[in-house]
């Protein structure tokens, strides 16, 4: 595998979206790097991070993306060109800096890197990310592919600098996370000097100040006004054409796409064979909107299409222009979300295109014969479900399956709440469905400040929030503080597993060493609570006998925030470092007497470990070697003891 | 709310369980669909259903007390014949009695009956091991499995409240061969006879069960009343409760240094189980031998019904080692007996009929005997 910082211009190589992307930062001199781990961004830092030192480059994981943001400006205030990367999540927590920091801008090239997750593959929520350029004022780039990934990455810097906002490269999961062939481009020699030169100046005191507090300096959003006016010259000046169209002269219908649509609109007419009567206008350049390429297409046709996914953000857009064309204009019907052409949720692909298509021109498309369907249909009842799972031996598991005993001992509708990571599963079958709600990374504290509180309006069901080490330190402290200084009633579940496990097991600020390889010197969660006064417990979730104890001691307390931190290693990070398991694990097949037992096949139905399995033939459980993790936790599970571990 | 009719028979699983029993407020705790399985415990006063097992049938259902449950199938299992139209049940000899172990009196509750034919059925052989309800520290008891005299002495007193006794014998090893006496409130004897009529599976054989010793009941405390003594005893330092028969009217706790402390019958009625009130059972008809207090006359003596031979032979071996002092059991008293046990029928009666639309409930009796029960 070739390095990312390869000197070799014009070599073609085999680039994940998200390695371009990198090397696009590269390409254009970058310094810092800040952001969060979130799929589909995650691979971007570590990318850069394995180059950083021997390319005077500084990348970090921060606690959380609002952090990141800001320390990226920190860089870009001192001349360091500077990127920021999160999903679309991660937007939403950094949103209250990005609106002050559009009115006080930036100096050095600033890049906010998005990747969206439309479907979700992998997140709490799908959400388009792209009209924050919209509302915030700052230039917008979609790239359709790698390609693009890393040219309007490298581009995206320069349009910072020369309009003095930041600029926002757009991606999706389907972009981010194929692998695609990547023209190289050079490697600048670029010197690297911080110093913030705004400082006080006597004789001009508010000169260069960076602060938004009364609009000071008069002119701060008539200025920011100004500084995206001149987006419009820049964009028009591109090194390299992002915006094209490709059709006929004249079409009978004409596709206004931007990134991943693109590809599937492409290839929707190819299949359809339509490619001479409909047009593609591809955009890359989205806000602010091209408007004379826009124009010049919205006049010569009379329908159009608009593709694209989650949010009618180009829709919108381009019917705002199509409002300011000269009267005598002939009408244009438009289709998309608002028509119902299109769908505004989930992730697009071709046979959506093809169907919208088929339904403005007419025409009809049979991709195979009438049978397929049902036959599929028919094939598909044999295949057994593939609901989520927590790996063997996550920690995870035997947790939620300790606190849902619990909870039924207690007996008052008790409940818990999950934020986002690993233990979100804890809301599924994986962790026997514990988790009643589940929103933002923080919120399982923050919703639990108010159910906490309600005592005076009769509620009495006990909570219990649960939050990642990784989700700790990136919002759970200030609903912790909030909370325990309101004195709201709960358990506030830290599940502490050392890793930032979902995302790829990056470093978090509880862990030794950073992305860079660095040693960093770990903050505790314990004494962090600790240090607010609340009640702190430790439990190791294998012992589930202590830790439903501890559970349902916490449980009967009623006097404000009790933290309890569930400490035990990730098994994937376990097994890297300590490469053979704790135990040998079988079942004795003569004490497990299978559905004889009357226990209703408690661990391959109930508990459901994926190293547990059913032989139908034989009628009783069996270990699967290679799942199996070896941690032992079932052994406590079978009533008759007829799982069996062995210490290795 | 129309409560449930059970006239069908079957044996279901533990959601018709949570339905027919639990809900419907006829759980007494007992123990007996308890840590038979991973699904069902009893804690903390409550049955808890910790998962759906999703069996459409099992023992929880089929051994409940308050299921429905044939009389005659159980009385013929234990009995030979069907179920007795005697007030009090099959009695083969009515006796006061008391011990002669001084161990035994300084801390027994009545007449140490129980702990003494326990005691001899260790050193005889007849069992190796007795289950019995043991109090905590807070006095709250647990079901507890004693091997020696020692740990018997540990047993005695009475508790008034209730006591999933039957929970520890659904978690002793399957395989074990030990002979086991069970002390019984009413209710436990019917689990146990129940399990002895339809056979127990993956568990501990019921028929390891050699010696059922049931205790005379009228009703448990529960819900509230723990709480209740916890504010007005000490009770870590209580060494013994009672409650004296008509014409007393409190509750007693006395304490280790020979203190009394009492409150007021009237003050506790509120805590009596309400699920007592469709019980049938004052004298534990369905044990091998039934014991119950001297009553005010015979302070210090025990009120003893042998039933079985099994019960037989044991009273018959501890009065041949002089190990029990006996006496016929005075005509007074077998009326009194009559009249409460009768009563006590009665009542279950009214209250089933009432809960049930006319209907017996779990109370599978035959016409005849149902019809007596139900006559003013």
């Amino acid at each position: 595998m070739t390095d990312i910082d390869i000197h070799a211009p014009g070599r073609v190589e085999l680039l994940l979206g998200n390695e371009a992307i990198a090397r696009g930062a590269l390409e254009a001199g970058v310094g810092f790097i800040s952001g969060y781990p979130g799929t589909p961004s995650s691979e971007v830092i570590p990318t850069i991070a394995a180059i950083a030192k021997r390319n005077n480059i500084y990348a970090e994981w921060a606690a959380n993306e609002k952090v990141a943001m800001e320390a990226a400006a920190g860089a870009s205030f001192a001349g360091i060109r500077s990127m920021a990367v999160m999903k679309q999540n991660g937007v939403n927590v950094a949103v209250d800096f990005i609106g002050n920091l559009q009115m006080t801008g930036i100096k050095a090239g600033m890049v906010l890197l998005v990747a969206d997750d439309p479907g979700p593959l992998s997140s709490s929520n799908e959400e388009d990310t792209r009209i924050v350029a919209k509302w915030m004022d700052f230039p917008l780039l979609e790239p359709c592919c790698a390609q693009e990934a890393k040219d309007m990455t490298k581009w995206a810097f320069e349009v910072s600098e020369q309009c003095g906002l930041i600029c926002m490269v757009r991606t999706v999961s389907r972009i981010g996370h194929t692998r695609a062939n990547v023209k190289l481009g050079e490697l600048p020699e670029v010197e690297k000097k911080a110093y913030y030169k705004d400082t006080w100046n006597m004789y001009h005191p508010t000169k260069g100040i960076h602060c938004t507090v009364g609009g000071f300096d008069a002119g701060l959003h008539p200025g920011k006004i100004k500084k995206f006016a001149t987006v419009k010259k820049i964009f028009a000046e591109a090194p390299q054409e992002f915006n094209w169209y490709t059709g006929p002269d004249k079409p009978e219908l004409l596709i206004i796409t931007s990134g991943v649509a693109y590809i599937y609109s492409k290839e929707a007419l190819k299949i359809l064979k339509l490619e001479d009567k409909v047009g593609i206008l591809k955009l890359g350049t989205t806000w602010p909107l091209p408007e004379e390429i826009v124009e010049k297409h919205l006049t010569n046709t009379e329908k159009i299409l608009f593709v694209e996914e989650l949010e009618p953000f180009l829709e919108r857009n381009v019917m705002e222009l199509a409002a300011n064309l000269p009267s005598g204009t002939p009408h244009i019907n438009f289709h998309g979300m608002r028509s119902g052409h299109m769908r505004g949720y989930g992730d697009v692909n071709v046979d959506l295109v093809i169907d919208a298509v088929l339904k403005i021109v007419g025409g009809t498309y049979e991709p195979r014969d009438m049978t397929y369907g049902s036959e599929i249909e028919e094939l598909a009842k044999a295949v057994p479900g593939r609901p989520w799972e927590l790996c063997p031996g996550c920690p995870y598991r035997p947790f939620f399956w300790t606190v849902k005993t619990a909870l039924q001992i207690d007996g008052r509708d008790g409940f818990s709440l999950v934020d986002v990571g690993c233990y979100t599963l804890g809301a599924f079958n994986a962790g026997y469905w514990q988790g009643r709600t589940t929103h933002a990374m923080g919120s399982s504290f923050g919703v639990s400040c108010g159910l906490g509180k309600l005592q005076q309006f009769g509620f009495s069901q006990p909570i219990l929030a649960m939050v990642g080490d990784s989700t700790f330190f990136h919002a759970s402290i200030p609903a912790l503080v909030s909370g325990t200084w309101n004195n709201a009633n709960f358990i506030a579940v830290v599940m502490d597993n050392s890793a930032t496990a979902m995302t790829g097991h990056q470093p978090h600020p509880g862990l030794a060493t950073t992305v860079m390889g660095d040693p960093a010197t770990p903050i505790s969660t314990e004494a962090v609570c600790r240090s607010m006064g609340c009640r702190v417990e430790v439990c190791d979730p294998f012992d589930m006998e202590a830790t439903k104890n501890v559970i349902l001691d916490l449980l009967s307390d009623d006097g404000g925030v009790k933290v309890l931190i569930v400490s035990r290693l990730c098994e994937l990070v376990r097994a890297r470092a300590e490469k053979k398991p704790p135990f040998k694990v079988h079942v004795d097949p003569e004490k497990c007497i299978g559905e004889d037992c009357g226990c209703a096949r408690l661990c391959t139905r109930m508990f459901h470990c994926p190293g547990l399995m059913w032989d139908e033939k034989a009628g009783k459980a069996v270990i699967d070697e290679i799942m199996c993790a070896g941690c032992g936790v079932c052994a406590d599970i079978c009533p008759k003891g007829a799982i069996i571990k062995e210490a290795t | 709310m129309v409560n449930k009719i059970i006239p069908d028979t079957k044996t279901k699983g533990h959601r018709d369980l949570v339905e027919d029993v639990i809900k419907a407020g006829l759980c007494i705790y007992c123990g007996a669909c308890a840590n038979g399985c991973p699904y069902l415990i009893a804690s903390h006063g409550r049955i808890i259903v910790l998962d759906n097992c999703d069996r459409t049938e099992g023992q929880c259902y089929q051994f409940c007390p308050r299921t429905f449950t044939d009389m005659d199938a159980l009385a013929r299992k234990i009995f030979g014949q069907p179920f007795s139209n005697a007030e009090f049940g099959f009695a083969n000899e009515l006796l006061l009695a008391r011990s002669t172990d001084k161990q035994i009196q300084d801390r027994c509750q009545d007449g140490g009956v129980v702990t003494t034919l326990l005691c001899l059925g260790l050193e005889a052989g007849i069992i190796d091991a007795a289950l019995a309800a043991r109090m905590n520290v807070d006095k709250t008891p647990h079901g507890f499995v004693a091997r020696t005299k020692e740990q018997l002495l540990e047993c005695t007193g009475t508790s008034y409240e209730p006591c999933p006794t039957l929970q520890t014998l659904n978690q002793l090893p399957d395989d074990s061969n030990e002979k086991f006496a069970v002390v019984s409130l009413p209710c436990h004897s019917e689990a146990i006879a129940k399990m002895k009529t339809y056979s127990t599976r993956n568990r501990v054989s019921i028929e390891n069960v050699k010696l059922v010793i049931g205790l005379f009941c009228g009703w448990t405390l529960a819900e509230g009343f723990h709480q209740f003594m916890q504010e007005r005893f000490d009770l870590p330092s209580v060494v013994k409760f009672d409650i004296p028969h008509h014409p007393g009217h409190t509750f007693d706790a006395f304490y280790e240094d020979g203190s009394k402390k009492d409150i007021e019958l009237e003050d506790i009625r509120d805590f009596i189980n309400p699920a007592c009130t469709f019980c049938w059972d004052m004298t534990a008809e369905l044990a091998d031998v039934s014991v119950g207090s001297g009553r005010a006359k015979y302070r210090g003596w025990n009120t003893l019904i042998v039933r079985t031979e099994a019960g037989a032979e044991i009273v018959a071996l501890a009065k041949e080692r002089g190990l029990l002092e006996t006496q016929p059991l005075p005509e007074e008293n077998v009326t009194n007996l009559r009249r409460a046990a009768l009563n006590k029928k009665k009542n279950a009666v009214r209250e089933l009929r009432a809960k049930y639309d006319g209907q017996l409930g779990y109370l599978g009796l035959s016409e005849t005997i149902a019809q007596k029960l139900s006559s003013d």
